[in-house]
């Protein structure tokens, strides 16, 4: 379970405070799916980089599963990213000196795991990828790179899976397989999923939708999915 | 600790081609380190096992006159203690040989004069045969070739030495007891001993060495020398065992390791800085990697090792490539020393403990310059993968500064290593810092001095001093790598100049050239009506009378000194010095103090003038008396005055010590003379040979040739250090070449979207040769503007040289550095002209 309790964050724009997120209380529940959708600017992307622990919020506090990730530091919150945390951003963030397969192995080896890389080489072939195991980013397409994302986050079995637009950078036929994908991950893991997405028939899928505006809530919305 | 290797290795993988100058910048300091040390380390090992055979003997004596009586007394008793096991004697003495067939030309020789048992220790090489005292006798002499050579001879044809005739039997390949690398005034020649007497050349005051070589059962040849040193301190009569000589030899060569490896330090450094500076850029652009890895799990300790790991790894890696350069170089080392070394058999090989120690400081120096840099990943949050407007850090990074000052206190530290000393490795550190902040502000002042182009009307001009100045472009660390090699090979340039300059103008038009020693009283008027039949309109010869003193006792207001273990013991006090007497004062001398002698009238006790030099150890003043030994004969003399000799000016003479004369009219002494010598080469040849039949006994010291050797020491000692100037220029390219290389996809970019705009490859080629032609001009100023202020510091602090700024060279420097620069960059950034921009910009 992901608990909000009063979560903002102001940032320095010039001379002055700006506030991206106003103070925030919400619960997601294990195994729920989210969607947090408004326009741009509206701080979704803000929302979603405090839930993985990536930046601080400047009041409030985070918990998941019993913990207060806003008193963790760097270091402890690297380590819960990647014990309990899979990200899926939307311009992909491959590391480009490593080849698809080594990137999905990566947060394994990070975390030790000794079959690391034989398990990344099952998730390229779950994620339809197999035969680009060995390919630069580079040398891949988006819709590939996002694949390899996604088979990246899913690496550690993370009970959370958090997705910034994961299709808004690819075109509606590619960004229907990563669709699929997502949930598919969903329904056979039981994760929880947060997804930002601008995507109006996505958002409608999920179980809940988190609508913000100017850094606010003005919306929450059970889905059809519930 | 497997992630982190396994990552490692992946970055080596993909970035080993942008890092390629990292490791070739560590190797080429290694390599200079690794192979100076081992060169020194391979002479130091031959030293060694050969230290017997530098003296051929365990033990020498040497003497300026004939060994006394008391020493022989002294060593014969300590043979019939059993502590002397034999011994044998040898005269050195510079001279001049004539070929026998009175050709009429002479060379001066370094004649060694040997008895039949020498040498104790080493061997005598012929090139013809081996050596046996037999060849010697009955007049008989080996010669170096180059003797050969010189006078056209062959073995077999005789030469004259003094009044004798001798027949070459034989041509010396390596001989023991010649000093390595040691100046010499002619090439070796060797006779027998007993044949010695009779070439007329042991006349009185003549400048021979007298020997006694010993050999001396090893256990107490050490309790013998200190016996010998004791027994001879009232003599002067120098003991030298050759374990001493081991010791000096070794002292000197550890200096020099010491001292030659801080000039690969210094190339190391350099390296260093190059690697400093493309790990900041490196840092840079893994940035959003940094941050995935941040996100995934990685903490920065971990991350940070991944990054330690690579240059650990890149560090090892140009260290081995270095060792492996030295090894090549070191391969062809005996080709170019191997006159230089002569006897001494040297294997030369990379030593066990350079290797080591190139390879420690080559992984050091690229953790120590890469770790500040490495230390941004710390701040590297993942929230720049969401949002790039990440605030800077506010606060003051304390680790980053102590680690700075750590890696600072390190380099001091290897510094320190390297030269043996602290306190040169405190200096050193200070010059580069002190260096490096002249340059550095030198290169902001140049760079301020260029910004008017800013708004020059041509495009190109406008954007490559725009690029110059724009953030990150690495000028800082360009211009110091760069104006540093400058620096060092226009110093060096302008220093040379200087020299040779002052060595042209000492024998100017009319200036003496040919100075004969050696001369007896009975030959002086003689010889001067020789030269004056001989030299036409030339001035007659100056002549001076010269005797050989030594300081046996002072007695000033502040120091009495009356004995010669007094004398000794104050530095330089005790060494043989040539004296002169006369009634006038030089044309380059000025009394400071006292008043010169009234020529015209006697002096009613014995008077000396002293020069101001001499007043460093003693103190003395006017008024005080000296005792000398003189031939010995003890002097007791009032100093009467304390002159000043432009000791630039030689050809006046300069002396330490100047006689009223009177004191010495009787005593046997010798002449010296200079005159200027005909122009013609083989006018000059035939007179010196006509010299030397006529005064067999005269040395000829011929100012040109000495001025040809000393142009060729110059020379050399220039070129060594354009080398090393020339390394460093390669490390500044090394770093120039990393610099583009690091922020070429900047450039590209740039580049791209002025194509888009219609810039054409002309136009984009144009920039760039002018931003690193005008990056070179400033470098190339700041060097030359150093090497201005180097060579007028050296030349008038160091040398006492007349300075004058070398123009040519200067602006030839700048030129040069500018072009070197500009082709280096261009050549670096072709990749900026290749590229296609809708590539490009589609990868943007």
């Amino acid at each position: 379970m992901i608990e909000l309790r009063s979560v903002s964050k102001t940032v320095q724009s010039g001379d002055h405070p700006l506030t991206i997120l106003h103070p925030l209380d919400y619960t997601i529940a294990a195994g729920q799916f989210v969607a947090i959708v408004g326009p741009s600017g509206s701080g979704k992307s803000t929302l979603l980089g405090l839930l993985a622990g990536l930046d601080a919020p400047s009041t409030g506090s985070i918990v998941i599963d019993g913990t207060d990730i806003t008193k963790l530091g760097e270091d402890a919150l690297a380590k819960l990213r990647g014990e309990k945390i899979g990200f899926v951003f939307q311009f992909f963030h491959l590391v480009p000196s490593l080849t698809a397969v080594e990137n999905i192995s990566v947060p394994m080896e990070i975390a030790g795991r000794r079959d690391a890389m034989a398990r990344a080489r099952q998730l390229i072939a779950e994620v339809g990828l197999a035969d680009r195991a060995h390919h630069y980013p580079s040398q891949l397409s988006g819709g590939e790179q996002q694949r390899i994302a996604i088979a990246r986050a899913l690496a550690n079995d993370p009970p959370i899976v958090l997705a910034d637009e994961p299709t808004g950078n690819l075109d509606s036929g590619t960004g229907r397989i990563i669709l699929d994908l997502l949930l598919n991950v969903r329904r056979t893991r039981g994760a929880t999923l947060v997804l930002v997405t601008h995507d109006a028939e996505l958002a409608s899928l999920a179980d809940t939708r988190l609508t913000l505006r100017d850094g606010r809530q003005v919306e929450t919305r059970v889905g059809a999915a519930s | 600790m497997n992630f982190i290797l396994l990552m490692a290795l992946r970055e080596i993988r993909a970035s080993w081609k942008r890092l390629l100058f990292f490791f070739i910048c560590i190797a080429i300091g290694v390599g200079s380190i690794v192979a100076l040390r081992s060169v020194i380390q391979n002479v130091r090992g031959a030293l060694a096992t050969e230290t017997r055979t530098l003296i051929a003997s365990d033990i020498l004596l040497s003497s300026n006159t004939p060994m006394p009586e008391d020493v022989r007394a002294l060593v014969a008793r300590e043979a019939r203690a059993g502590r002397v096991a034999e011994t044998t004697e040898a005269v050195e003495i510079a001279t001049m040989v004539r070929p026998g067939d009175g050709r009429p030309v002479a060379r001066m020789v370094e004649l060694r004069a040997v008895q039949a048992a020498f040498p104790f220790y080493g061997t005598l090489t012929l090139r013809d045969g081996t050596y046996s005292h037999a060849r010697l006798t009955g007049g008989g002499a080996l010669v170096r070739p180059e003797l050969l050579a010189q006078l056209d001879l062959r073995v077999g044809d005789r030469i004259l030495i003094g009044t004798k005739p001798f027949e070459i039997r034989g041509v010396i390949a390596s001989e023991p007891g010649r000093s390595l690398g040691a100046f010499s005034l002619g090439p070796r020649v060797l006779v027998d001993l007993a044949d010695l007497q009779s070439t007329g050349l042991l006349s009185f005051g003549s400048r021979a060495n007298f020997q006694l070589l010993l050999r001396a059962p090893e256990p107490t040849v050490r309790q013998l020398g200190a016996t010998l040193t004791d027994a001879l301190a009232n003599k002067f009569v120098r003991s030298r065992g050759y374990w001493q000589n081991a010791d000096r030899i070794g002292e000197d060569l550890t200096r020099a390791e010491n001292y030659l490896s801080l000039v690969g330090l210094v190339i190391l450094i350099l390296g260093g800085i190059g690697v400093s500076s493309v790990t900041r850029v490196f840092v840079q652009q893994k940035v959003r990697s940094i941050a995935i890895l941040k996100c995934l799990g990685g903490t920065s300790r971990r991350v940070l090792a991944i990054y330690m790991a690579q240059v650990i790894a890149l560090g090892a890696a140009g260290s081995a490539l270095g060792v492996a350069l030295a090894g090549a170089v070191i391969a062809s080392v005996p080709s170019f020393v191997g006159s230089l070394t002569g006897t001494l058999q040297i294997d030369y090989g990379l030593s066990a403990s350079a290797v080591e120690q190139g390879l420690a400081i080559g992984v050091l120096v690229s953790l120590l310059f890469s770790v500040v840099p490495l230390l941004e990943v710390r701040l590297v949050k993942p929230s720049l993968l969401l949002r790039n407007d990440v605030p800077p850090l506010g606060r003051i990074d304390w680790l980053k500064w102590g680690v700075t000052a750590a890696v600072a206190a390190s380099l001091v530290g290897v510094a320190a290593w390297q030269a043996g000393s602290l306190r040169v490795g405190l200096m050193l550190s200070a010059g580069f810092v002190a260096t490096a902040v002249v340059l550095h502000c030198a290169g902001i002042a140049l760079i301020w001095a260029v910004q008017p182009l800013r708004f020059s009307r041509s495009f190109a001009l406008r954007q490559a001093v725009l690029h110059v100045v724009r953030p990150g472009n690495q000028t800082r660390v360009i211009l110091l790598a760069v104006g540093l090699g400058s620096f060092f090979i226009l110093g060096v340039r302008a220093l040379q100049a200087d020299l040779l300059r002052d060595f042209a103008v000492q024998i100017g038009p009319t200036a003496p050239d040919m100075f004969l020693i050696d001369i007896q009283p009975a030959q002086r008027d003689a010889l001067s009506a020789y030269l004056d039949s001989q030299n036409g309109d030339a001035p007659p010869p100056n002549t001076i009378p010269v005797l050989r003193a030594r300081v046996t006792g002072v007695k000033g207001k502040d120091v009495t000194l009356d004995s010669y273990e007094q004398v000794r013991g104050r530095s330089g006090l005790s060494r043989e010095f040539t004296i002169t007497y006369r009634p006038e004062l030089e044309r380059n001398e000025k009394v400071i103090a006292g008043e010169w002698w009234d020529p015209r009238t006697p002096g009613a006790e014995p008077e000396v003038s002293i020069e101001e030099g001499f007043l460093r150890n003693t103190r003395l003043n006017v008024g005080d008396l000296m005792s000398f030994d003189v031939l010995g004969r003890q002097i007791t003399a009032r100093v009467a005055s304390i002159r000043r000799v432009d000791w630039q000016d030689f050809r006046s003479g300069g002396f330490m010590f100047v006689f009223r004369p009177g004191v010495f009219d009787a005593a046997p002494h010798t002449f010296i003379a200079s005159f200027k010598g005909p122009g013609d080469p083989d006018t000059r040849a035939r007179m010196q040979a006509g010299l030397v039949a006529q005064f067999p006994n005269v040395s000829v010291i011929d100012l040109r040739e000495i001025l040809q050797t000393i142009s060729g020491i110059v020379n050399n000692v220039t070129t060594a250090v354009t080398v090393v100037g020339s390394l460093v220029l390669l490390s500044g390219a090394l770093i120039l070449v990393g610099a583009v290389s690091m922020t070429k996809f900047r450039r590209v970019y740039e580049a791209a979207i002025l194509k888009t705009l219609g810039a054409s490859g002309r136009l984009i080629a144009a920039m760039l040769v002018l931003e690193y032609g005008v990056l070179g001009a400033i470098a190339g100023t700041v060097g030359a503007l150093g090497a201005i202020a180097l060579s007028w510091a050296v030349a008038t602090y160091a040398l006492e040289l007349a300075w004058s700024p070398a123009l040519a060279l200067t602006i030839g420097g700048i030129v040069v550095t500018s072009i070197f620069v500009a082709v280096v960059g261009v050549v670096a950034s072709w990749d900026v002209l290749r590229h296609k921009p809708l590539s490009t910009l589609r990868a943007e």
